[in-house]
């Protein structure tokens, strides 16, 4: 045991983001683009239309109820769903029948061409889903398995922002404090910075994430303390699902969706409506549930209109009753999800997803960086480990982003009828990714850090330039249409690449130069400050040496 | 949410000011003792009123959540204003905190 209480959290910390570090790294970076990922896949499918505007939602409910009494009669329930700020098409979906004598069914999603009404043939992908999926789901482990690993690294990564908010001396004194220095100052200052601005989102994401799979982790506990009756009734009470009345097989003419609208609309501002679902459609029994976007993060129960279909009248039942430990529960599923972010808070999250990823990454170039010094003066050269360490990083931390860029790439550039393609898709993003964490070996760090970053900032550069090549979808087209979602994606990508292009640059680049090293002390003097002073006097280093790193004892004094 | 986050800015801002290292890092001439007292608590006031407006704008469940959202961007936009630009961050201030207040009235 260490000799006191922080310095034992200060390595219990390390350690801990160390082993899962790069696991974590993969959650935290797909699990972002999660936030992300209907408007994901419209882009990975490109087949589908652009944006129509200007068609009412009683237009769109027509078309796609046309389409639906063509195709899916007799079903128990089909469901539409409008365009909206995630997805500008409209989509309608029901349970299709397994074929080839597999019994049960599958819900399939099914987009319409809004100004024809005709269902759309898009290409076979995973989308967004498949990389939001990966969050949680680890691609080729089964799914027991990968829920133990995430529910381990989570575990640990609770404990590790825990143990970090103990080791931060400075909380509040540091709090705006990030000095851009290279070496283990600059990063050291990075990491806190990303960790404490973001520090409730990184409590909630950690927590929440654990609390989906409570029943998978906390097994025993139910198993042991209650009967299956009593873990029937929790569930409900925890998961209460909506009751709807079953088709009664005698058929029945109802009114159109679009004039069950007319009813929603007077307690609704317009354009609330998000998607509608239909019970035993032209049944004695048919109703509706209109369902708007989410307005509370528990559940608000004005949130959703049922109206029978057949006489239009409103059913009032408010099918869904949540207790304490319900609304709890749904509220942190919600919190994680972010289903009630709009559009600005939908970025923030995907901000502050990325901010924590990259809190994760600067936590393992911190552990690296800090060793560096001591690995360097080795006869024969750094430890194993130190060098296993690097090549995870440098694989990880820009290995990860090619691969998902090459994710993108397989949408585009896979033939269209290959066999397995969503499969292929997945499939070349993990073999690059293993290229690239393999690549490394071979370099010296800083020639592999370059080298994958200038790659990186390449294909996030070309991924448009591709898409101009092989689809009709691409920027100036969807610019030109005004569909801010897909010229959006396009226009992330360059985003991300000149971000790339800079670390790139800044890597290569020569350190800060003595002229600007001396102005640097030239502006700081001018502020004469006692503070400031003592600060120069006590790390005069920092201002000199740019490449070398701070010598431990010296960094030690820094706050951790 | 332009709202939020231009408020949860003037208030960091404010914070940020209450600390010596900081506010010769941001303003050029020194200011008197006597305002400077006043940053914090009057810090903490617009915190709370930042916090008053979300609950009036979203709601009790989804308010705070996007205020501490709100409060992360402003923060990093904040210290890496004083990191590579401090000198406008008082401007900026008051700039973004004009914006948010007439966007309130307007709407």
């Amino acid at each position: 045991m260490k000799d006191n209480f922080r310095q034992s959290m200060k390595w219990f910390h390390t350690w801990v983001g160390l082993v899962v570090g790069w696991v974590l790294f993969f959650m935290f970076l797909t699990g972002s683009l999660g936030y992300f990922y209907q408007e994901i896949t419209r882009w990975m499918e490109p087949e589908r239309p652009f944006i129509a505007h200007e068609v009412s939602t009683e237009k769109l409910l027509d078309t796609a109820q046309i389409y639906l009494n063509k195709h899916a009669k007799g079903v128990d329930e089909w469901d539409i769903m409008l365009p909206n700020a995630r997805d500008q098409n409209l989509r309608v979906g029901w349970r299709h029948l397994v074929d080839s004598g597999k019994q049960g069914s599958r819900y399939k999603i099914t987009v319409l061409d809004a100004l024809t009404g005709e269902a759309v043939a898009s290409r076979a992908t995973g989308g967004g889903k498949l990389l939001y999926r990966m969050h949680y789901r680890l691609h080729y482990l089964s799914t027991s398995i990968s829920y133990w690993v995430v529910g381990f690294c989570s575990m640990l990564m609770l404990l590790a922002v825990i143990t970090g908010v103990v080791i931060h001396k400075k909380i509040f004194t540091d709090f705006f404090t990030f000095r851009a220095k290279k070496g283990l100052l600059g990063w050291l200052d990075i990491h806190n910075v990303l960790s404490v601005i973001a520090l409730p989102f990184h409590f909630m994401i950690t927590y929440s994430g654990l609390l989906f799979f409570l029943f998978t982790y906390m097994v025993l506990s139910t198993n042991l303390q209650i009967n299956d009756e009593e873990f029937d009734e929790m569930l409900n009470e925890i998961y209460p699902g909506s009751t709807h009345l079953d088709s009664a097989r005698q058929p029945s003419d109802m009114l159109k969706v679009s004039s069950l609208y007319q009813q929603v609309k007077n307690s609704w501002h317009a354009d609330e409506l998000s998607y509608v679902e239909m019970f035993a459609a032209d049944d004695i029994n048919a109703h509706a549930r209109f369902v708007r976007h989410e307005t509370d993060i528990t559940y608000n129960p004005d949130d959703e209109v049922t109206i029978n279909a057949i006489t239009g009248e409103v059913i009032a039942v408010k099918i869904n009753k949540y207790t304490g430990a319900g609304i709890i529960h749904n509220g942190f599923f919600s919190l994680h999800e972010g289903h009630f972010a709009g559009p600005i808070a939908r970025w923030i999250y995907f901000f502050t997803g990325l901010i924590g990823t990259a809190m994760i990454a600067s936590g393992l170039i911190l552990w690296t960086t800090k060793r560096k010094p001591k690995q360097m003066k080795k006869a024969n050269g750094p430890d194993f480990g130190y060098r296993l360490v690097e090549q995870l990083n440098i694989g990880t931390i820009v290995g990860l982003p090619i691969a998902i860029a090459s994710y993108f790439y397989a949408n585009r550039l896979l033939p269209l009828d290959m066999a397995n393609r969503i499969n292929w898709e997945a499939n070349i993003m993990f073999i690059s990714w293993a290229v690239l964490l393999i690549y490394p070996a071979f370099r010296t760090a800083k020639q592999a850090w370059s080298e994958q970053l200038l790659f990186a900032a390449l294909l996030y550069f070309m991924l448009p330039i591709v898409n101009a090549f092989t689809t009709d979808k691409h920027l100036l087209n969807s610019l030109h249409h005004q569909d801010w979602n897909l010229a959006g994606f396009d226009l992330t990508l360059l985003v991300v690449s000149s971000c790339f292009a800079f670390a790139a640059y800044k890597m290569t680049s020569p350190q800060l130069s003595n002229k600007t090293s001396a102005q640097r002390n030239k502006q700081v003097s001018k502020r004469v400050n006692n503070k400031i002073v003592i600060e120069k006097r006590d790390h005069p280093s920092v201002q000199v040496t740019n490449d070398s790193l701070l010598p431990l004892p010296q960094a030690n004094k820094e706050k951790c | 949410m332009l709202v939020l986050t231009s408020l949860s800015f003037s208030t960091m801002v404010l914070f940020c000011l209450a600390m010596t290292k900081h506010r010769e890092q941001v303003l050029e001439s020194e200011i008197s003792i006597l305002a400077v007292r006043f940053f914090r608590p009057f810090a903490w006031l617009l915190l709370l009123f930042t916090g008053y407006i979300s609950v009036d704008m979203y709601g009790w469940s989804i308010g705070p959540a996007l205020l501490f959202g709100a409060f992360t961007i402003a923060t990093l936009l904040l210290i890496l204003l004083l990191t590579y630009r401090a000198k406008i961050v008082p401007e900026l201030a008051i700039v973004l905190s004009i914006i948010a207040s007439m966007s309130i009235f307007i709407s």
